[in-house]
């Protein structure tokens, strides 16, 4: 059971519509500044105060999708939401100077789809069946 | 040349000390002396002054006990030991009134009442290193050139043998990779093969949600890692970039 206060206070700030989101999602009252949407439309949240949220779930996302899983935060935000980098990606000039024009669209963990990944070889085969090939008759 | 024999004097005068503790030949002497080595911490030891160390002598009794006699906690007759402690009506009270399962049961009712410290697994993560040593990639130059030569020095040092390198010269004369595998299945992320590249093509980067339905998905090959760094390579070159400094 969470404290009173802190519930009550969370839903005064994000109101009861999004109170109620939460507690379908995440499952608990939280309030914080918003610090970016991505290109799936998953919302980044951040909370520093430590009086309102304990150390280590001060930052969390809220999932576009109903059927969420860990796997559709893209890799700058995965770096942000996992403490690997300080600032959100639009704001880290590190993130921003290394992304490189040829970078592919992300895409989440498939696995149990039909887009799953299947492994298959990227080498010429060795062996090749014989292929006959008759003289020309003159 | 006074100094050169005033620290022989010092040194001397400590193994004289040592030496009188060893020439004792009762069993209690050589007890304190192999007490003294090994129980003295070294947060009190003191520079040996060599000019002083003449008149110190910080062993003045060397027969003194350093624990207690056995006759001497028992003088005479025999002590209460449960003198000054609770009575037995005060223990079957505690007893009989379960007062230390209320008080842990009071414990847990405060828990209770604070602020989880559950993270919400999907929502919200604990932190990773930028060393962090998850699913692997292959990176490319920031032209788009992919950066493997096929050394084959991660396929050596793999300790579990778990990369299968085959390599071909391109049309442009360049050596590169036609087969780069890895069995997920086999590696145990050890972080050898991105130590070992040269180039750093081969990376692991932060993913760990990499996990699978069936096994065979786990046998990846070069597309699959090619395609791992495309999409994460702004995350794994700040992650390089942060740690270059200790590589």
């Amino acid at each position: 059971m969470v404290s009173l206060a802190r519930t009550i206070r969370s839903i005064r700030r994000v109101g009861l519509k999004e109170w109620w989101h939460q507690m379908q999602y995440i499952g608990d009252a939280k309030s914080g500044t918003f610090k970016g949407k991505d290109q799936f439309g998953n919302r980044y949240f951040e909370n520093m105060n430590p009086e309102e949220e304990i150390p280590g779930r001060h930052r969390w996302v809220d999932f576009a999708q109903h059927d969420y899983n860990a796997t559709q935060v893209p890799p700058e935000w995965h770096a942000w939401l996992s403490h690997i980098r300080k600032d959100a990606p639009q704001e880290d000039a590190v993130v921003q100077r290394f992304t490189p024009p040829w970078k592919a669209p992300y895409i989440e963990n498939l696995t149990g789809t039909r887009g799953a990944y299947k492994p298959y070889n990227t080498t010429a085969p060795k062996i090749n069946a014989w292929e006959p090939k008759v003289a020309p008759r003159v | 040349m006074a100094f050169l024999k005033a620290s022989l004097v010092g040194v001397s005068s400590a193994r004289l000390a040592a030496a009188r503790l060893a020439t004792r030949n009762t069993p209690t002497s050589t007890l304190i002396a192999r007490r003294l080595l090994s129980s003295s911490p070294s947060s009190q030891a003191k520079p040996v002054d060599p000019f002083h160390s003449q008149t110190k002598d910080y062993l003045p009794e060397p027969n003194r006990a350093r624990s207690p006699s056995l006759d001497a906690s028992f003088p005479g007759e025999v002590s209460d030991p449960y003198h000054g402690g609770p009575s037995a009506i005060e223990k079957a009270v505690h007893l009989f009134f379960f007062t230390e399962i209320v008080r842990g049961m009071w414990i847990v009712m405060e828990q209770f009442f604070r602020p989880p410290y559950t993270i919400m697994y999907p929502f919200e993560k604990g932190p990773l290193s930028p060393r962090f040593r998850g699913e692997h990639a292959l990176r490319r130059y920031p032209s788009g050139e992919e950066r493997c030569i096929a050394c084959k020095l991660c396929e050596a040092i793999c300790p579990a043998q778990a990369i299968t390198i085959e390599s071909e010269a391109r049309l442009d004369g360049s050596r590169r990779t036609t087969r780069y595998d890895i069995d997920m299945t086999k590696c145990i992320y050890c972080g050898f093969c991105q130590e070992a590249c040269p180039v750093d093509a081969i990376v692991e980067t932060q993913n760990q949600e990499f996990s699978t339905e069936t096994r065979e998905e786990l046998l990846y090959n070069k597309e699959k890692l090619l395609a791992n760094g495309d999409r994460a390579e702004a995350e794994i070159a700040a992650n390089l970039l942060s740690d270059h400094v200790y590589r």
